[in-house]
């Protein structure tokens, strides 16, 4: 079968519904992270696929700057989970769980 | 294809029209470069963010005012409208005061002072161009500023669990968010084959496939739902609020939430309009107003009941911000259903005077938390409040005061903001509407509670510790004296103010020519 836009939608569709389901699953904060980053591909390829469909650029910039935007929030959250593990040697996201109600 | 390759080759540049945001892009730079030298000082980096947010509202004002034709500025990536120059003003307030309550925080704790007055000034301009992005590419690069900014200000007292978890918490969360707004953003592309939000709102119509438009719809909903902190999609504020340092709470709870509004409002009442004749793109409109109406009024009763319950003034006031977050989507629903464009951009106006009314009472309020938060923020409880009514009268007098703001009591800027952002709702008499509307009158009578609540432990409580009032720096005096002002001045002359946010920056254009 020769892969149309139907197909690229429900591959992207699934990748997403894979790292949303993963985010609440996981524990583990990188892992978490991991799923996301799931989650913006799963949107890169939904962009690709409709700027291919539609013979348009503006698509595959918007996966530019997507990516680019990943690249810093891979870079702060990084940074925030160090911070987190210091203090508590782990990234357990039960383990943060000082402030509750 | 060919047009699309011409704008590639021969963009519209046109710094004029974008003219504050560069500014304080500039002045976060500067500030960042100065850190580098002068990593010890304590004010310099303080007094050019200031100027940076000064010069660049000059600029807004000279932009409002002025006859500028911007239509194509940026091949129609940046607005030049009503919503957008309100609401930045509503934001280069929040970050202005935000840097004078902040000297209190700075000088009791070892803050990398630099590090926070650029993240501040980024996140600025993020919000900026949250309201002045016209495309979904510049409001989600303008979000994404805005919150990588945010999650390391929330997290910069590094060696406090509290703040640690504060920002781990919110990080994960948001980035969650970003996803689905994201997603929302490719299939809303899908539909219509552009990103611009005017292109959207003409294509809209005859979309190619409308079951993305709603699920599209819906995506994007759910995103701006977790950055505005609606329910369902509140869990993370409290705890957000809570940890994170207190002057960056008072920024989150006003800065970030109106921007935004301000991408919400335009991206779903200017994007997704009312097109005769196209019924998915009607049902897409029906759907969204009612959601939002459901949201609103979930919102409102989860925020005002969870604030009762509360015993620490710093949730309170996160479970206040969700509860007023709610009442602002009010006036958002009504702009959805406004029949003329002239009742839209009135409904607009008024969610945004709505915001600067809670951005000034919200600051005022945090400016006494934090001074009385003293060092890490252990003094928050309401017990800590206890009998210091006549010991700090300026400092219980002034808190009492935005407590009754927020309340919404005639004369201060509280009652006016409700009273506009419930009008529209009611003009148009639709049952689910007029039921939000209800609503939102019984959870006021319910916050109540809540705010009076701060009051009596001020002043009819017995204090069984020792406690002196602490010394009011100069700093945070102005901050008081600004939202003192501001809190009657917008209670009283409401009008005066209205009818500069109504100025449309084309039609002054329109009168010159």
């Amino acid at each position: 079968m020769e892969p149309n836009l139907a197909t690229y939608l429900g591959l992207s569709g699934i990748l997403f519904t894979i790292g949303a389901v993963g985010v609440i699953y996981k524990r583990n904060a990188i892992g978490m992270f991991m799923c996301i980053e799931l989650m913006l591909n799963a949107v890169n390829l939904t962009f690709v696929a409709f700027a291919r469909y539609y013979g348009d650029v503006t698509g595959q910039l918007f996966v530019f700057m997507v990516m680019a935007v990943a690249a810093c929030e891979a870079a702060i959250g990084l940074g925030i989970f160090i911070s987190f593990f210091r203090n508590k040697i782990s990234v357990d996201v039960d383990d943060a769980s000082i402030l509750k109600n | 294809m060919n047009t699309i390759l011409l704008q590639v080759v021969n963009p519209n540049v046109n710094v004029t029209s974008i003219l504050p945001e560069v500014i304080v892009a500039v002045a976060g730079t500067l500030v960042m470069i100065y850190d580098c030298f002068a990593p010890k000082q304590k004010i310099v980096t303080g007094a050019i963010s200031l100027v940076g947010l000064i010069l660049a509202t000059i600029a807004l004002f000279a932009l409002w005012s002025g006859s500028y034709d911007f239509a194509n500025a940026w091949n129609g990536m940046v607005a030049f409208d009503n919503l957008r120059v309100s609401f930045t003003l509503v934001m280069l307030f929040v970050s202005a005061m935000t840097i004078l309550i902040s000297t209190v925080w700075t000088e009791r704790e070892d803050v990398p002072i630099g590090e926070y007055h650029s993240l501040l000034l980024f996140a600025t301009v993020g919000m900026m161009f949250m309201a002045s992005g016209n495309d979904m590419v510049i409001l989600f690069l303008g979000l994404e500023t805005l919150s990588l900014s945010t999650y390391v200000m929330a997290g910069l007292r590094k060696s406090d669990l509290k703040s640690n978890e504060s920002a781990l918490k919110y990080f994960i969360l948001g980035s969650f968010a970003s996803a689905f707004l994201l997603y929302g953003m490719a299939l809303i592309y899908g539909a219509t084959a552009s990103t611009n939000i005017t292109e959207i709102a003409a294509k809209i119509g005859t979309a190619n496939f409308p079951a993305l438009l709603l699920a599209g719809g819906a995506m994007l909903l759910i995103g701006f739902g977790f950055k505005i902190a609606t329910v369902p999609f509140h869990v993370w504020t409290p705890d957000v609020y809570e940890g994170a340092p207190t002057p960056v709470t008072a920024f989150m709870a006003a800065g970030p939430k109106a921007a935004g509004f301000a991408s919400f409002l335009r991206v779903f009442v200017l994007g997704f309009p009312v097109v005769a004749g196209a019924t998915a793109t009607n049902y897409l409109h029906g759907s969204w107003v009612s959601a939002l109406a459901l949201m609103a009024m979930l919102t409102m009763i989860v925020g005002n009941v969870a604030a009762i319950l509360q015993n620490n003034v710093k949730r309170m006031l996160a479970y206040s911000s969700i509860a007023h977050a709610g009442y602002a989507l009010v006036g958002f629903v009504g702009a959805g259903v406004a029949k003329t464009s002239e009742a839209r951009d009135g409904a607009i106006n008024a969610v945004a005077f709505y915001l600067l009314t809670y951005a000034v009472t919200n600051l005022g309020a945090f400016a006494v938390v934090t001074l009385l938060g003293e060092k890490n923020d252990r003094r928050t409880e309401f017990e800590d409040y206890n009998g210091i009514g006549f010991k700090a009268p300026v400092l219980s007098f002034t808190l009492s005061l935005f407590m009754l703001s927020f309340l919404g009591l005639p004369l201060t800027a509280g009652f006016i903001g409700k009273i506009l952002v419930f009008g529209p709702a009611i003009q148009s008499g639709e049952p689910l509407l007029t039921v939000m509307v209800v609503v939102a009158v019984i959870c006021t009578a319910i916050s109540a509670y809540y705010y009076l609540r701060l009051i009596v432990v001020m002043f009819f409580k017995e204090r069984l510790t020792e406690w002196t009032e602490p010394k009011i720096p100069i700093t945070l005096a102005t901050v008081l004296i600004i939202t003192v002002i501001g809190v009657f001045g917008l209670g009283l002359f409401s009008d005066r103010v209205l009818s500069i946010f109504k100025t449309s920056p084309t039609a002054t254009k329109a009168q010159l020519k």
